[in-house]
Order: C-alpha cells, then sequence, then structure tokens
C-alpha cells in the first residue's frame, strides 16, 4: 500500500459529527472496486466481492472522525472560545495552530510567561479558559467568519521525518481508514464488508449503528492507540512501542476481547511473518466497545497502530507497522471469513 | 518587499542565541544590504551597517535583535532521544508534543515527547515540564541520531508563517523580528522622500540570554542617540489592561527611568503630530530589553524604546498586527526627520 492515502485523508479536516470531506475522499478513492451507501449517522459502509463466498461475516472497521474543537462562544474582543471535541488534552492545546471547516485559520492564545507567578508559568491553565486568536479586532468580525457549532482541527501538516516516522494530524484513525482503502482496492478472497465509522471519538457511536447494520460474525477494528515508549515512562507502562509491529489488544477500557481471537493474531503473523506485539497496557477504547455488544454479540479483535502524541497536533507513527497492520488485517479477514477460528 | 513577505523571510531563516548564522544573520544582511552598502557581521555576529550620511546632526542608533528562543542540545540519548537546555526562555506550557526543527546538517524534524493522559495522574496533567525535563523525539535509531546531532546543536520552535485575519501574522521568531523588520521599515521611508540621516544600524545577537551584542554594537556604532525596538505584551483574555498595551493600537513608546524622557517626550509629540497611533508602556526602573544596555555605552547614548505589541510571547503562536510594525517604523522615521530639520 502507499502512504500517499495516508497522506492525504489525515490531512482532511473531519472532527467527530464532521466527516463530511473524509468521506467524500474515500468514497472517490474505492469508487468502482466496490458497493457502498452512507448511513444515517455517516457512517460509510462497503461490501467488497471477493473471489468466493464467506463462511463467516466479517466486517472490518477504521473510524473517519479526529479529535479537534467546536466553537462555542466569542468573548467582546473577538477571541473564539472554544469546547474540545473528543479528548484533547489542555497541555497539548496551548500554542497551537487551528484551521476552521471554512479555512480560517488561529491559535489557541495564552498569557506570556512573562507576566505570571513562578508557578503558574508551570501550571496549565483550566480548560474553560483557553480560547482562539484568529487576528480579528472584535466580535462583530469574528461572527461573520466563524459561527456556534463550526468546527476545527489542528493545522498540521504531514512530515515523513526520521527512521521511517510519519507525523500528522489525525494519524488517528486516517491510517486505519488508509488499510481499508487499500484492502478495499486489492483482490481480496472471501467477500468482506467495511465500515468507516463516524463519532469514534466521542463515544464509538458510528460503530454502534454501522455492527448492527451489517450484522457481522466477526469484527477486526483497526485503529492507533498510544504508543508510550518514550524516556520518560518505565518499560512495563510504554503499551506499545513504534517499529514493533501491529499490536493487537487482549483488553482496553471497553473490552476484554476474545482470547482465541488474540491467539490467532499471533499465530497468523508467525505463519506470515508479519511483525507483531500486545498491546500491552489495559487502557483507551475504540469502536471494538460498540461492536462486539451489537445484537447477539460480535467476535471482536483489534489490531492498533502504535502512536506517539496521541490526540495532539503531532502524531507520530511509523510507516513499517502500518504496513503490519496491513498485512495482519488482510490475513485476519481471509481467517475469519473462511471459517479458520471456528474450526 | 511588502512588509508581510519581509516577516515571512526574516521568521523562516532560524537564529537562537549565539547561533544567528543558521540563517537569521543571512536574512538580515541580504535585507539590509539594499540601506546601507556597508552592511557586515561583527566580530560577535551582530549585523550592522550605517546609511553613509554624516550630516550636520549626530549619529542614531537603531537596534533591534536578532536571535529568538531556542534550545541547544546537550545529550543524544538512547533511541535517538535529545536532552535540551533552554537558549531564551519557552513557554514551557507549550511544548508538549510541539514540533521542532534540530539544526544538525541540513535541518532535522523532531517532537517535543508527551506523556500520554492516561499514564498521567491528575496533578501531573495540570503541570508543564521545564525545558530542561523534556525530550525530543527526532525518531531516528541511537546510532543514526549519535552520527547527525551532536552536543551544542541548536532547536528551534517549528510553526509555519500564518496569514490570521486582516493585517495579523503568527510566527515563531516574531520576537524580534518584527523589530527588524520595523528597523528595516524606517530605512525604507527615509529612503524614499529622500531624507539623509546618519543612521547606524545594529540587530543584535543573544539579547534573550543577556543581550551580549548590543553590548558591542553600542560601543561601535558610536551612536549619541539610539532607539531600540523590541516587541512587547499586547491584551489578550486572562491578562490586566494596565499590564499591557493593545494590538493594532500602534506603537508602544516606552517610559521608564533608563530611557531618556526628552525623547519619550519627543516620540509622543510626533506620533500625535503625524497622527500615527500610539500607546504608552511605562516601566518604574529599567525595561528589560536591550535599551537598558545600549544607554549605559561608553559616555551614555540617549536611549528610547519603541515596541510592537506581540502576542503569545516565547511560543510558537506568536502574533503581531503589520500595522503596529509601520506605525514604529513611521514613528521612528517622523523622529529622525525633524532632528534632520525636515518634515516627514
Amino acid at each position: 500500500m502507499t502512504l500517499e492515502t495516508v497522506k492525504k485523508l489525515s490531512l482532511l479536516c473531519g472532527t467527530s459529527g464532521h466527516e463530511h470531506a473524509v468521506r467524500a475522499a474515500i468514497i472517490s478513492m474505492i469508487d468502482g472496486h466496490c458497493q457502498y451507501h452512507t448511513d444515517a449517522l455517516g457512517n460509510l459502509i462497503v461490501f467488497k466481492r471477493g473471489r468466493l463466498r464467506a463462511e463467516k461475516k466479517v466486517m472490518l472497521a477504521a473510524h473517519m472522525d479526529e479529535v479537534g474543537v467546536m466553537v462555542s462562544g466569542f468573548t467582546p474582543d473577538g477571541f473564539i472560545k472554544f469546547t474540545a471535541v473528543g479528548g484533547v488534552d489542555t497541555r497539548v492545546l496551548l500554542g497551537r495552530a487551528v484551521v476552521f471547516e471554512n479555512g480560517v485559520r488561529g491559535v489557541v492564545g495564552m498569557t506570556p510567561p512573562h507576566l505570571l507567578s513562578s508557578e503558574e508559568r508551570l501550571s496549565m491553565p483550566q480548560a474553560e479558559s483557553l480560547y482562539i486568536d484568529i487576528g480579528v479586532r472584535g466580535q462583530e468580525q469574528a461572527k461573520e467568519l466563524l459561527t456556534y457549532g463550526d468546527t476545527g482541527v489542528f493545522d498540521s501538516g504531514y512530515i515523513e521525518f526520521g527512521d521511517g516516522k510519519i507525523k500528522c494530524k489525525a494519524l488517528d484513525d486516517r491510517a486505519g481508514c488508509a488499510v481499508m482503502v487499500d484492502m478495499i482496492c486489492s483482490q481480496l478472497k472471501y467477500d468482506t464488508y467495511f465500515a468507516f465509522t463516524v463519532q469514534e471519538e466521542i463515544g464509538c457511536r458510528g460503530a454502534k449503528t454501522a455492527a448492527y447494520s451489517v450484522e457481522p460474525d466477526y469484527a477486526v477494528v483497526l485503529e492507533t492507540t498510544t504508543a508510550a515508549d518514550i524516556p520518560e515512562v518505565p518499560e512495563y507502562r510504554r503499551v506499545c512501542a513504534l517499529g514493533s509491529g501491529a499490536a493487537v489488544s487482549f483488553m482496553d477500557r471497553l473490552t476484554v476481547y476474545d482470547r482465541r481471537l488474540y491467539d490467532r493474531a499471533f499465530a497468523l503473523a508467525e505463519e506470515n511473518g508479519i511483525k507483531v506485539q500486545p498491546k500491552s497496557f489495559v487502557a483507551g477504547g475504540n469502536d471494538a466497545g460498540s461492536i462486539h455488544l451489537s445484537r447477539g454479540g460480535v467476535k471482536t479483535l483489534t489490531v492498533n497502530i502504535p502512536c506517539r502524541y496521541l490526540h495532539s497536533a503531532s502524531c507520530v507513527v511509523d510507516k513499517n507497522d502500518i504496513l503490519s497492520v496491513r498485512e495482519l488485517a488482510g490475513a485476519l479477514a481471509e481467517d475469519f471469513a473462511g471459517g479458520e477460528a471456528d474450526a | 518587499m511588502d512588509i508581510v513577505n519581509v516577516l515571512e523571510k526574516l521568521t523562516s531563516a532560524p537564529g537562537t542565541p549565539g547561533a544567528e548564522s543558521l540563517g537569521a544573520a543571512d536574512a538580515a544582511l541580504e535585507l539590509l544590504k539594499q540601506y546601507c552598502p556597508d552592511a557586515q557581521v561583527d566580530a560577535l555576529g551582530n549585523v550592522t551597517g550605517t546609511t553613509g550620511f554624516s550630516g550636520a546632526q549626530s549619529r542614531i542608533l537603531l537596534e533591534a535583535h536578532l536571535d529568538q528562543i531556542g534550545f541547544i542540545v546537550n545529550c543524544v540519548c538512547e533511541n535517538g532521544f535529545l536532552k535540551v537546555n533552554s537558549s531564551g526562555r519557552c513557554d514551557a506550557r507549550t511544548l508538549a508534543a510541539a514540533e521542532v526543527t534540530i539544526h544538525s546538517g541540513g535541518g532535522l524534524f523532531g517532537v517535543v515527547t508527551s506523556t500520554p493522559p492516561h499514564l498521567s495522574d491528575e496533578e501531573d496533567r495540570k503541570k508543564a515540564k521545564e525545558a530542561e525535563d523534556i525530550y525530543i523525539d527526532t525518531g531516528l535509531t541511537t546510532s543514526q541520531a549519535r552520527d547527525m546531532i551532536h552536543p551544542g546543536d541548536r532547536v528551534t520552535l517549528r510553526r509555519a508563517f500564518t496569514r490570521l485575519q486582516g493585517n495579523r501574522v503568527s510566527a515563531a521568531a516574531l520576537d524580534n523580528r518584527a523589530g527588524v523588520a520595523a528597523v528595516l521599515g524606517v530605512l525604507g521611508i527615509l529612503k524614499e522622500k529622500g531624507i539623509e540621516a546618519d543612521i547606524a544600524v545594529a540587530f543584535t545577537v543573544c539579547e534573550e540570554t543577556g543581550g551580549q551584542g548590543s553590548v558591542t554594537a553600542a560601543y561601535l556604532s558610536q551612536a549619541k542617540r539610539a532607539i531600540a525596538v523590541d516587541v512587547s505584551f499586547a491584551h489578550a483574555p486572562g491578562i490586566d489592561e494596565y499590564k499591557c498595551g493593545k494590538m493594532g493600537c500602534g506603537v508602544m513608546i516606552g517610559h521608564a527611568a533608563a530611557l531618556d524622557g526628552d525623547m519619550s517626550a519627543e516620540m509622543t509629540r510626533l506620533a500625535e503630530k503625524y497622527g500615527i497611533p500610539a500607546q504608552h508602556e511605562v516601566m518604574g526602573r529599567y525595561t528589560g530589553t536591550n535599551a537598558d544596555r545600549l544607554s549605559v555605552s561608553r559616555g551614555g547614548i540617549k536611549t528610547s524604546l519603541l515596541s510592537v505589541p506581540l502576542r503569545n510571547m516565547h511560543s510558537a503562536a506568536e502574533i503581531v498586527d503589520t500595522e503596529d510594525i509601520l506605525s514604529v517604523s513611521r514613528l521612528m522615521a517622523a523622529y529622525i526627520a525633524e532632528r534632520e530639520g525636515k518634515i516627514l
């Protein structure tokens, strides 16, 4: 698969509930390779014919939405008050550049350290006190450009750096979407469903309806997960590491994964020479939380691309890990669709 | 070149204290040469020049510091992570997951590490780390990093130059490239109006680490008067209005014990006379800028301080209004013109 898709999708603006641009781009990429439709919530549901009919219905899922900001008010001076869409830590907001859907740019402003006490200099301000400065002279001008409910995202470009690393905003989870696009545009052995979901970042809401509609026997969620492989974190809390391959979850805050599926992932990885690692810390949660509880239950697995600085303007992933996830997702989809996991 | 282009050129060229030669010095030198054929880089790295008109009035020094805040690598650690020291104080609260450029070889991209929320307790989440406590992620392996990066290499905050609404722009290093642009601006106005004056220009090094460049530049200039141009605080939510100026309301005229009172008064008079938007910045003792050092050079230099209001100082998200920079340039031009017995 090419990284061009990862780049194109990651640079698009699409906070939870505002995934239109991402969905349109994905449709333009997969059109002609599959059947697809958009459901009431905005999920893009895809059916891809394989060479063979599947024994078991398999759905892969990746979410289209990203964390961002939403305009909630205007100060008399024309500063934009906002609320975070999804989990955005104040620590990664201050001083960041943001761009709204309509192209208006701004920065998250703050009081300069020179005017703070020595204690305040190292204290993050309260989230409610934050504001975005778009460079206007007053409220009237601000309201001509933006209105309540407008959404924005980090203004942060795609950069390849270091030893095969990529930095961009929204790699969570456009990288997962890109893996699915690549699968849809290639030849598959079995008929397979794909769900590009909405509203994951505000509670895995799109996946709930998508799983209901598709009614799969098996689901594989393609996600990014926190890689805390940085010097200030002790080894046992690092969750997973960049460059060590696809990270498979045994448990997170929303799902205790089916142990047989988890073991199957490692077995398939070994058979196919795919780099794989456990997601070794119980943290986070993703669409699997909704999918495995759909209807009477769905056997669900999550395969993650390790990502440093998740939910910041500077998500960092390793190219090779994306490729590992692509290979493992392909192998798992075939395995589950062929009914091997039931044997 | 219009003011926005000048700012983009100047802010895109890196230059931390003592390493202004990374790009900032060349960018400033090239722009200064349009007005000062003798423009050069002096022993400490200051970019200096004179207009070459040794007229009746004594020489005036126009000074703006050239350096920007940044970091200096002190250790290339395992797995391509760097430890750094501050060169000038960055706003520590903006550092988590910030993008940086490591000035090794042709320039490398890096990200400041950030501990994920689920591994931080409530207290940690409220706290920022000092620059000395952060790591920079180069994405390189240990051996790649040690081949390419060395202790002493410089690091700057990385941010694309961004046009906001109206005349406002955001970039890292607007402190004090905005001041450099203001000085270039006054030279442009005087040239256009055909006003000849004996001007020395100094874009000085190391202001953020003590102002060393201004000490030697003032000495060498042999000026009798000086105007220091720097940035100062512009109002934003959460800041007391009496502690700052207002963005878009013009040049901030400095009043302080360490400044020449007559010059401050003259600046005030000229702003009114020429209808130049201006506001006042009052400091009880000294100014915390290079003006404090210029004024005590040799036998003393009558010194004034003019500032450009700026938001988010010492972060990558600094903002200025280009109209304010033009106000600084126009007021300096008026001051110089009137000293030459001319009207701007």
